[in-house]
């Protein structure tokens, strides 16, 4: 056998040194850019592509290298060097060079159709309608097999139940891209009233300009436009806009951020039932302890004189229990010392010394001139009494009959 | 693909409470009477959106049309 056995990396090597032969510096290479990117704000790539005919040659450079603006859909002419990766094996013109020629077609009918519906006030933000908080059904469209649709269902999921999502499966690129996705648009659209969704969701990763051509057709940027049902549109990457994205009543970064666009969270509304029902409880106990004071303050208030009232009862008994302790023993010895004059003056005690008391008609005879001859006493003894007539009275009156 | 509407509308509902709460606010001297009976209502109320808030699943269902006419 006579051919050379390589390994894969020997291979390429000589690949790439073939490769080399071809005269770089001579050689410039113009197409449109499509799908540029840098990441980690130091590598560039980007497809160039031709207009007319498939062809895509995969470029790569450094932020150093590039002295202009590149955007998509740019035409641009390029020098530098064709490389095979041989960690991936993948073909790419290392650019040293680049230099803009003109607006690219694409992008150039782009701007074209975007200040024409932009006149036409397709974008006016007058004209976007706001979505209902919590929707019910919910009418997606896109394709079942992109990450989009996935992204979309699963953000939903975690944030919102009890939807019933309608799914209408379209190409989101391709052919039949546009024709699909206006068709959904009519299909909603033309729903009983009572079956539409209420809101529908237009979405799909993100992708240069070439993949985006449904999400700037003209035709769907009008079915956005004419939808009776509000539309959100959410495309891959801002950095890509779309016209569908302008015509939308809402406009979401990502599939992902398309689902928080709409429906909320739970635990936000769910923070915002809870504070309801705290604010309507704390007013209420507000209320209920403004009636409370006053009560309080009223209770306080008759206790309050009550209190008073038994204090100055209460001193009083107590007063009157202190005091009487000086004067009750003083009060029985004057009752004694009285009882006993009383007893020393008794009129029995007088007559049983001897003395007599003469009444006349019940009242005590003091004066012998009060008293007229002939005139009854009675003389009260010590041991009984007598009835006696007066005879004479101070020396006159009748004789003495001796 | 009719979906049997929800036994209350999530966000009738929700706009209800709202009203109330608002209605909490806008009394300088609320009527403890009228108050108890919104406040009731608003419990009554938050407890069926919390029910609702329950539910986790979606439905999905992919319509059968064509849409490349």
């Amino acid at each position: 056998m006579d051919s050379n056995v390589y390994s894969v990396s020997g291979y390429l090597d000589l690949v790439n040194d073939t490769l080399q032969m071809i005269p770089s510096s001579e050689v410039v290479i113009e197409g449109e850019v499509s799908d540029f990117r840098i990441a980690q704000q130091k590598w560039i790539s980007f497809d160039l592509k031709d207009e007319k005919e498939q062809a895509v040659l995969k470029c790569f450079m450094t932020v150093w290298q590039l002295k202009v603006e590149v955007a998509d859909g740019m035409r641009v002419q390029v020098k530098g060097q064709p490389k095979i990766y041989e960690r991936f094996g993948t073909f790419k013109m290392n650019v040293q060079e680049l230099s803009p020629v003109g607006e690219g077609a694409l992008r150039q009918a782009y701007e074209l159709l975007k200040k024409k519906l932009q006149g036409e006030g397709l974008f006016d933000a007058s004209r976007k309608r706001s979505l209902e908080r919590f929707p019910e059904r919910i009418g997606l469209i896109t394709s079942r097999d992109a990450a989009a649709f996935g992204d979309f269902v699963r953000i939903l999921n975690n944030r919102w139940g009890g939807l019933v999502v309608h799914h209408a499966h379209v190409h989101v690129q391709g052919r039949q891209a546009v024709q699909e996705i206006t068709g959904a648009f009519g299909y909603f659209n033309t729903l009983p009233e009572e079956e539409r969704p209420d809101v529908l969701v237009l979405t799909r990763g993100g992708g240069g300009l070439e993949d985006l051509h449904a999400f700037n057709d003209e035709s769907v940027a009008r079915a956005i436009y004419a939808s009776q049902i509000p539309v959100v549109v959410g495309v891959g990457h801002e950095r890509d806009e779309s016209l569908a994205d302008f015509v939308a009543d809402v406009r979401a970064s990502t599939p992902s951020n398309a689902a928080e666009r709409v429906v909320p969270s739970r635990t936000d509304v769910l923070y915002e039932l809870q504070t309801m029902t705290r604010h309507m409880e704390e007013r209420l106990q507000d209320r209920v302890n403004g009636y409370g004071q006053v009560i309080e303050k009223v209770t306080h208030l008759v206790s309050f004189v009550l209190e008073r009232q038994k204090e100055r009862f209460r001193s009083g008994y107590e007063r009157l229990l202190v005091s009487s302790h000086d004067w009750l023993p003083q009060i029985r010895t004057d009752l004694e010392n009285l009882g006993r004059v009383l007893r020393q003056v008794d009129p029995q005690r007088v007559l049983a010394r001897g003395y007599s008391i003469v009444t006349t008609g019940g009242v005590v005879v003091k004066d012998a001139g009060s008293l007229d001859v002939g005139q009854e006493i009675t003389v009260q003894f010590a041991a009984g009494s007598a009835e006696a007539e007066i005879k004479r009275k101070n020396g006159h009156g009748q004789q003495k009959l001796v | 693909m009719t979906a049997k509407k929800n036994t209350i509308n999530f966000g009738k509902a929700f706009e209800e409470l709202e009203e109330i709460t608002e209605w909490f606010d806008s009394e300088e001297n609320l009527d403890l009477d009228k108050g108890l009976k919104q406040f009731e209502r608003g419990l009554e109320l938050a407890g069926e959106l919390k029910k609702k808030l329950a539910e986790v699943e979606n439905k999905v269902q992919e319509i059968k049309e064509k849409f490349d006419a």
